[in-house]
């Protein structure tokens, strides 16, 4: 393989197109095009540049999980921030420890308040129907020592179980942002390529 | 050297050269690593990044000979974060060779 601008140049295009909107990946591509232009006519050849550079691979994986992260900061949503911590995880072993383990297990965590929300209001729900039969004379069989009783008890219910996946939802917002926040740290601090020389 | 340590320090460079004075990418790359031994590909994605969060803006210029080139220049956000990064590291900076170089703290 030949190691010069356009090869250089080719391989950034090949690996960022799709990720990047188009006016974007133009600039990041001129930037570089301009970098070995001037580079070349202050004497130095198309290898030394792309030697200093480090390897286009590198180069777009590093713009990528740039681009990702941004992009999972501005919109919110659970397939941007699983594209940016996977996009993450390409730049190194460290990662899948630092990153992935800790990303599943809170949303793991997370899944598993939303069950226990889900299970507490549905639990509630079904204690003021159940109730209101009794009171109603359609169902003979008591679970509560007396159904008004039993109302109120299963309305409490029905809130805490509401406020547990309210609570749940705000939680996991506040997780989106302390992850992109750590995105960011990693981008800037821990991962990287070594220089080439 | 490390390369936690230079990656970690390149965005305090970047924004110092740049508060120097306007400079297109080659040139700063250049100036970069003149001093610290780093991937120079990975300084325009962070160029890229400081123009996102509203630190550097960039302009076209006439070059002689040549097609124009692309200027970075530190925004007013910019200058107020190169001052305040500047502060942190000489105190961080000086805490450590502090350390380093062993003065004894019971002295102060």
């Amino acid at each position: 393989m030949q190691q010069n601008e356009q090869e250089f140049i080719r391989i950034l295009r090949t690996r960022l197109e799709g990720t990047l909107p188009k006016e974007e990946l133009d600039d990041i591509l001129s930037d570089y095009s301009e970098h070995f232009s001037i580079g070349k006519t202050n004497g130095r050849t198309d290898e030394e540049l792309w030697k200093s550079l480090g390897s286009p691979e590198d180069v777009a994986r590093e713009i990528r999980v740039m681009h990702l992260v941004k992009k999972a900061e501005d919109n919110r949503s659970c397939t941007n921030i699983v594209h940016a911590v996977v996009a993450t995880l390409g730049l190194g072993l460290f990662n899948l420890v630092f990153v992935l383990v800790p990303f599943i297990l809170l949303v793991v965590m997370l899944a598993v308040i939303f069950l226990v929300g889900v299970m507490i209001t549905f639990g509630g729900v079904t204690g003021v129907i159940w109730s209101l039969l009794q009171i109603a004379g359609i169902s003979a069989y008591s679970i509560w020592y007396s159904p008004l009783a039993g109302i109120f008890i299963s309305i409490g219910m029905t809130t805490t179980g509401l406020l547990v996946i309210i609570g749940n939802y705000y939680l996991g917002r506040f997780f989106y942002h302390v992850c992109i926040r750590y995105l960011k740290w990693n981008i800037r601090v821990i991962t990287g390529t070594e220089s080439a020389s | 050297m490390n390369i936690q340590f230079k990656k970690g320090v390149l965005e305090i460079c970047v924004l110092s050269v740049l508060a120097h004075k306007d400079c297109y990418g080659y040139e700063l790359v250049s100036e970069i690593s003149k001093r610290i031994d780093i991937s120079e590909g990975t300084i325009y994605p962070l160029l890229h990044r400081l123009k996102d969060e509203g630190y550097v803006t960039t302009y076209l210029q006439e070059s002689a000979g040549g097609p124009p080139r692309k200027y970075y220049r530190l925004t007013e956000s910019g200058r107020k974060e190169e001052h305040e990064q500047k502060e942190e590291w000489m105190r961080f900076a000086a805490s450590v060779n502090a350390l380093l170089e062993g003065k004894n703290n019971a002295a102060e």
